[in-house]
């Protein structure tokens, strides 16, 4: 019966190709169908931007989108996705097969219909090709240490010995990382035929950063205690860290080509900082200028951006992470941290040289609070940048004035610091608790705070007037939603985006992947790490350190801050003047966290280089374990002035931990199970 | 008719399809749960004492990995040492096992940097029934408290004395092998007093407002071994009046096990009671 079947209907030619499967025919031979094939190379590149979630990985997921959340330091939410670096829900592997499937496919078929363009075009393709793959090799070095290069299409179904790949040794994978961004670099134009593409400047900027990361932990393994490195057990190969004969060969090589790569973008004059409203000497000026830059799309300083457009492609920052007055339906996703606030200039400090100063005292648990009219006061000298990355409480943001405050004090003045403990281990120890607050010992009520917003405002009256405890936008000690840390962001919101068209999935500012003062910063720390070796300019004719000087006052006069007094040299402290401006320039752009790792100074042990400039992590962590504060602004109704106290997170507080194995990912155990040469990492 | 004939074959061809396909869905999961129990404890090659530790992932390591699956085995998940230095799980599917431990003694599974194994003191046994298996260790340090803690104004004050329990010698005959060796390694780096509510204290009990820690720099703790050292809880947070705390003291070395993992493992004193009047 059924051979009847099967012989009736294949009496016609089967060789033909089906006409409901796309072939290389229709997608490679010419430019509309190439267009469709780079658009599917590029929505599955793991980028980190607006649809990405550390805690989640790459599935493009923009769920609660919020930035610097992931244990930097740099802001803190109240929901679980606030937490350490240490891994990712989808860890970044079978995805990127997939991809790297698509690159090595376009890299073998292409050369099939070189005929059909000119050569600038042809080579153009094959270089996207190098170039996605170039960035997931990076991508997946930076997570796992080495992993298996698949370089070729590989048939599937086949024999296991050729579907079954070993992870290469860190060392090949950063290898392999170089050549693919070389060869992307000299295939690329400046001009690519497609928007939103990669050119000639984004693989080379790109390959900076990956050099920069590559240089970054053969040298910083060495500083972890016990020497980050090891064999896998399969199959012998050093999966992670470096021998101790290679390491410093490889730092070098890299951190040079970092360098290289960084100058030739330099060099070309293609880009510059964003610096179309930017007037020397107005601090206005600058904090606008920094606050236009990340929707301006015709910023000089963009060299890879990700355009989002509504009502197709959009995403919800906004939704997320505006103001408490503003939500729709969530917000306050990213509280700036006032640890995070003292890396910027224009702020009175206590001997330490770096904890802001809120008392007259030796340290922010002594002496009398200083009092300010306004909260805006506190902020008065503060630097343009940080203005245009946090909202302050009292700014204007979407013409609102964005109240913010933790309570309402009524006894007398001078005031001394509300809490008696300041240090990590009295962390639990919050406002609420105080017998000032809740009149418990027989002390007498002087402090009002809220529990939450509307009717749950507790009503302090002043002079016959009633007045709420809490701000606008708390915070609310019983509520995570209001205010967290007495900041709010600013970078990245969209402040033209109507209130009532707040919403999830409504935003459509872009988010710039790779900008000209990344590639600026990348040359400083190479420049600064060469010297510190002692390799001679890898460039012809550079002064290394002129260089990186340069590149650091060029970057500091654009935000407004300091200058530096004279030339970096080859020491530590200038490397940490780098990487302290880095962290500050960078910041809430899903860079830091990686700087964090690859710098090593996320374990307990080296947490003292944590800010990029050295801080006693004893004053913000415990063993494994760190917090992080806010700057909580309080009213004085005996003063009519406000005052700042410091101390932990008091809403939702986040506790972070690492420890040394975080440092590379551990491979997604049913790839180790399934496979006969996978390894896991050996020190898990 | 043919037709006839088609369409009553395919309601037999369909049930013999579902039928084919399906057979598993009715069935109950009657795959035995795991019942066997494997028992261990690790104790002091020289002395027979019990190597005292945390139970978390800072602790004792105890490693599972069933042999019949080949050379491409996983380990079972880690489970950890209680804080007597036993360990117990009644889980375990019958079957021949690797049993491996880590923790503040010198590793049992040693080898060379490039991978090329020296020594190996895991155990291979069949787990059936109650299994029991005893590890013979060289702890790093053994940690003391001696005499009775004082009490004074809400702070504890307690004398802590740290020996070593292997030799800097054997430490380094055993160790050196490895590679990358350092003679820094053996450097007592702090001394821990934890302090909080529960009887399993530990570093993961601990209640940090109260536990504090003495560090040492370099080899400075050298002179003070086998010497009684005096270490308080904290006393900027006084502990409340009237409460019953239990306090251990700790301290290590400045070497990870295992090794690469960058986690520097605690040697620790028996629990003590303390009552704060």
């Amino acid at each position: 019966m059924a051979a009847v079947l099967m012989s009736v209907m294949s009496c016609t030619e089967m060789d033909l190709p089906p006409k409901n499967t796309v072939t290389d025919d229709d997608l490679l031979s010419n430019q509309a169908g190439m267009s469709i094939y780079m658009a599917t190379l590029y929505s599955k590149m793991p980028w980190e931007d607006f649809k990405y979630m550390a805690q989640w990985g790459i599935n493009w997921n923009g769920w609660l989108a919020s930035l610097g959340i992931e244990g930097t330091g740099e802001a803190l939410d109240r929901d679980g996705v606030c937490t350490s670096f240490t891994g990712e829900d989808t860890p970044y592997w079978s995805r990127a097969f997939e991809l790297l499937r698509n690159a090595n496919h376009l890299i073998a078929a292409l050369p099939a219909y070189s005929g059909n363009y000119p050569e600038v075009t042809y080579n153009e393709f094959l270089g996207q090709a190098y170039f996605v793959r170039a960035y997931v090799f990076y991508k997946m070095a930076c997570r796992f240490g080495g992993v298996p290069l698949v370089t070729t299409e590989i048939d599937y179904p086949g024999e296991e010995s050729k579907i079954d790949l070993p992870r290469a040794s860190e060392r090949e994978t950063w290898e392999q990382v170089l050549a693919d961004f070389d060869q992307a670099a000299e295939l690329l134009p400046v001009n690519p035929t497609f928007e939103g593409t990669a050119n000639k400047y984004a693989a080379l900027a790109f390959k900076a950063e990956a050099m920069l990361y590559a240089g970054s932990v053969a040298k910083y393994n060495e500083t972890v205690s016990g020497r980050l490195t090891g064999i896998g057990e399969k199959t012998g190969v050093r999966v992670i860290g470096f021998a101790e004969d290679e390491w410093q060969d490889c730092s070098k090589k890299w951190f040079s080509e970092a360098y290289k790569a960084a100058r030739e973008v330099m060099k070309s004059g293609k880009y510059s900082l964003y610096k179309k409203s930017w007037a020397k000497g107005d601090r206005e000026a600058q904090y606008k200028n920094m606050v236009a830059m990340w929707k301006d799309l015709t910023s000089p300083e963009n060299i890879l951006v990700k355009r989002y457009e509504y009502p197709t492609v959009t995403h919800g920052l906004d939704a997320y992470c505006s103001p408490f007055i503003f939500r729709a339906p969530l917000c306050s996703g990213s509280c700036p941290t006032l640890d995070f606030i003292e890396l910027f200039d224009g702020f009175d400090r206590y001997d330490d040289g770096y904890t802001i100063r809120v008392t007259d005292g030796n340290s922010n648990a002594t002496g009398n609070y200083l009092l300010y009219d306004s909260p805006m006061d506190f902020f008065a000298n503060a630097e343009p940048r940080l203005r245009a990355y946090v909202i302050f409480p009292g700014d204007v943001f979407k013409k609102r004035e964005i109240e913010i405050r933790a309570g309402v004090y009524t006894g007398s003045a001078p005031i001394k610091p509300l809490l008696s403990d300041y240090s990590y281990s009295g962390a639990n120890t919050k406002y609420q608790h105080l017998d000032i607050y809740t009149g418990s010992n027989g002390a007498a009520k002087k402090l009002y705070l809220s529990p939450n917003s509307g009717t749950n405002q507790e009503i302090v009256k002043i002079d016959g007037k009633s007045m709420n405890a809490a701000g606008e936008n708390g915070p609310f000690y019983s509520n995570g939603e209001g205010n967290l840390t007495g900041l709010y962001l600013r970078k990245y919101l969209d402040e033209d985006l109507a209130v009532e068209n707040i919403g999830e999935g409504k935003s459509d500012q872009p988010f710039i992947l790779m900008r000209y003062a990344d590639v600026l910063l990348a040359a400083a720390e190479s420049a600064v790490e060469l010297s510190l070796a002692g390799v001679s300019s890898p460039v012809e004719g550079d002064n290394m350190l002129e260089v990186a000087t340069t590149a650091i006052n060029d970057i500091r006069e654009r935000a407004g801050a300091t200058l530096l007094s004279g030339s970096l040299t080859a020491s530590n402290e200038s490397r940490d003047v780098v990487r302290k401006e880095r962290r500050k320039e960078l910041a809430f752009e899903h860079k830091t966290k990686w700087d964090l790792r690859r710098w090593r100074v996320l374990d307990e042990n080296n947490r003292d280089g944590f800010w990029g400039e050295k801080r006693d992590s004893k004053e913000f962590s415990s063993g494994t374990q760190f917090r992080f504060k806010g700057l909580y602004p309080f009213y004085s109704s005996e003063t009519g002035k406000y005052f700042f106290d410091e101390s932990y997170q008091w809403v939702s507080m986040k506790t972070f931990g690492y420890n040394v194995v975080d440092y590379y990912f551990s491979i997604p155990s049913g790839e180790v199970s399934k496979s006969k040469y996978i390894d896991q990492q050996p020190n898990r | 008719m043919i037709m006839k004939r088609i369409f009553t074959y395919i309601p037999v061809l369909a049930a013999a399809v579902i039928a084919a396909s399906s057979c598993s869905l009715f069935q109950l999961d009657n795959a035995e749960s795991p019942k066997e129990t494997i028992k261990g404890k690790v104790v002091d090659v020289e002395t027979g004492d019990p190597v005292l530790t945390d139970q978390g992932s800072e602790g004792i390591r105890v490693r599972l990995t069933e042999l019949s699956y080949g050379e491409n085995a996983t380990h079972n998940p880690d489970f950890y040492c209680r804080p007597d230095g036993t360990f117990q799980n009644t889980k375990i599917f019958k079957g021949n096992y690797n049993i491996r431990i880590d923790g503040p003694f010198i590793p049992i599974v040693r080898e060379t940097s490039d991978g090329v194994p020296i020594s190996d003191g895991s155990i291979v046994t069949d787990i059936k029934g109650t299994t029991e298996v005893e590890f013979k260790v060289h702890p790093f340090l053994k940690v003391e408290i001696v005499g009775e803690p004082q009490v004074s104004g809400g702070v504890i004050t307690a004398q802590v004395k740290v020996t070593r329990a292997v030799s800097k010698e054997t430490f380094k005959e055993l160790v050196e092998p490895m590679g990358g060796y350092s003679d820094d390694f053996t450097n007592v780096t702090d001394i821990q007093l934890f302090v909080g509510y529960s009887s399993t204290m530990g570093y993961r009990a601990r209640d940090t407002r109260w536990s504090t820690a003495l560090e040492f720099g370099g080899d400075s703790f050298e002179a003070k071994l086998g010497e009684p050292v005096t270490i308080q809880s904290s006393t900027s947070t006084t502990i409340p009046s009237g409460r019953k705390v239990f306090i251990r003291a700790a301290a290590r070395i400045n070497y990870d096990t295992p090794r690469g993992s960058g986690t520097r493992r605690y040697n620790y004193s028996e629990v003590m009671e303390v009552n704060i009047p």
